[in-house]
């Protein structure tokens, strides 16, 4: 059976877990494009140029990160235009084992599920079936 | 005589003008006294004079009794001692009040000028203890604020490389690329370094936070020599020129453990916030003595600070770039270590153009 290729962005300050995000990714057999941030407003930039139609796009998104953080991305990211977000799918990533932050990932419609970093081979491969 | 200013300032309400007149003739000369004929006019006393620390009220007057008027002014001014000052015998009403918590003591009518006095003196004690514990009760709520910080804080940033070094592992298992794991072999040891680096600002912390001061002269040339052996190699692997001033004629005392953080926190900085495509890459060091001060300036020619990031730098925890691997630990230490020292820090920075610190710590 041949599954549907994906787009991926990556965003998070550190450069090891951007890394090895990439990496998981790559191993997945699914990517059709990955792009890595190390700066949130970067990621948002880049997803507000998109072209459109684009297609089926993953995100994994950091919570803790210095200048915009990943609740912020969130926000910012569901003021787009309806034609941008459509197709994209957020999953926040982090190290935190603070229930409030995992609480408030609840909160965000467009936040489909809270991961525990890193992000292995096991934890993708869940994400992935649901596409 | 104590001054005007350390007088212990008294509030006296009476609807009787002798009681007024003859209360302040015998205590003006020990206490600041304000006099009100009615209630209405004392809380415009206290209103105008919050530092007011004992008030002494008649039980009995012609709007509202004594007790009355101390339950009411209860919330708006908690912190004045009351006394309450009765001729009558409606000890009732005076239990009541003490037992409610609304009044401090009762003098009885007639009054004693050295009853009034003792009582006034055990009222201001009481006063100052009270407020001595609402202050140790802010810094507890201060040091409680920052621990939940701390404890938020090191989930990310001590479990953050942890992590890291085990997704890094996971991926190294699945590989047979010898090349490509020496790269994650270096990418694991980058993580451990940042950890380590975080584990030592964490030292820092608490050395300033707990620590005594250790007073001692400080020989700048020593330190700086120090600090340029720590830098030599920094300055060297990322081709940064490192140029260090020292003039200092006179003896400069101070605590050496502080005044190394704050150097080594600056420099670290200086060093690692470089830009790029820089080709002549500036760290500049200046150390001037004089007149019982100690000037040290840090300047880099780096990436600068954005305008709007400039007022939070020193906040714990605040990271204004994602450029480099920072705790965020760092300038708040520094800020810390001068607070102990009595020192002051300023800077100047320009996106792009680089950053300069100058801190001003006073000799010990």
């Amino acid at each position: 059976m041949s599954q549907e290729k994906l787009n991926f962005i990556v965003v998070d300050d550190s450069k090891l877990d951007c890394f090895i995000a990439e990496k998981i990714i790559q191993n997945s057999g699914r990517a059709e494009k990955i792009n890595t941030f190390q700066q949130a407003t970067d990621a948002l930039e880049h997803v507000k140029n998109l072209p459109l139609p684009h297609g089926k796009t993953i995100i994994f998104v950091d919570i803790q990160m210095p200048v915009m953080n990943g609740f912020e991305f969130v926000e910012s990211f569901e003021t787009l235009p309806a034609e941008t977000r459509e197709a994209i799918s957020i999953y926040m990533l982090s190290s935190s084992i603070n229930e409030n932050d995992i609480a408030r990932v609840r909160g965000y419609a467009s936040v489909k599920q809270f991961l525990n970093k890193p992000l292995t081979n096991s934890s993708i491969a869940m994400v992935l079936e649901q596409f | 005589m104590l001054e005007q200013k350390d007088k212990i300032k008294v509030l006296y309400i009476d609807d009787e003008p002798n009681n007024l007149i003859s209360f302040k003739a015998s205590f003006r000369f020990d206490y600041t006294v304000y006099v009100a004929n009615n209630t209405d006019e004392a809380v415009v006393q206290l209103r105008q004079h919050p530092d007011i620390s004992v008030i002494l009220s008649d039980q009995k007057m012609p709007d509202k009794t004594g007790v009355e008027f101390f339950e009411e002014i209860r919330k708006e001014f908690p912190n004045p001692v009351r006394i309450l000052i009765t001729g009558y015998a409606d000890i009732e009403s005076v239990i009541n009040a003490i037992n409610r918590g609304h009044v401090y003591r009762y003098i009885k009518k007639p009054w004693l000028e050295e009853d009034i006095k003792s009582s006034i003196e055990q009222a201001y004690k009481f006063y100052i203890t009270t407020a001595m514990l609402a202050v140790k009760n802010d810094e507890l709520q201060k040091a409680y604020n920052e621990l939940d910080k701390f404890a938020y804080s090191a989930t990310h940033d001590m479990r953050g490389p942890i992590l890291s070094v085990l997704g890094i592992i996971d991926l190294a298992k699945n590989t047979d690329d010898i090349s490509e794991t020496r790269g994650m072999l270096d990418m694991m040891e980058n993580a451990m370094q940042k950890l380590d680096n975080y584990i030592q600002n964490l030292h820092d912390y608490y050395s300033i936070r707990r620590g005594e001061v250790a007073i001692a002269e400080i020989n700048f040339e020593d330190t700086v020599k120090d600090l340029s052996d720590i830098y030599e190699v920094s300055s060297k692997m990322n081709n940064v020129r490192f140029v260090k001033t020292v003039d200092q004629q006179e003896t400069f005392r101070s605590d050496d453990v502080s005044l190394k953080i704050i150097l080594n926190n600056l420099l670290s900085n200086a060093f690692k916030y470089q830009r790029k495509g820089n080709t002549d890459r500036l760290v500049d060091l200046k150390v001037e003595v004089s007149k019982g001060m100690a000037v040290i300036t840090v300047s880099d020619n780096g990436i600068g600070i954005p305008e709007n990031s400039i007022n939070q730098i020193f906040n714990m925890f605040y990271r204004a770039t994602s450029e480099e691997v920072g705790s965020g630990f760092g300038l708040y230490n520094v800020k810390d270590a001068l607070g102990k020292l009595g020192g002051k820090i300023d800077v100047s920075s320009k996106q792009n153009e680089g950053t300069t610190f100058v801190v001003t710590i006073p000799s010990k």
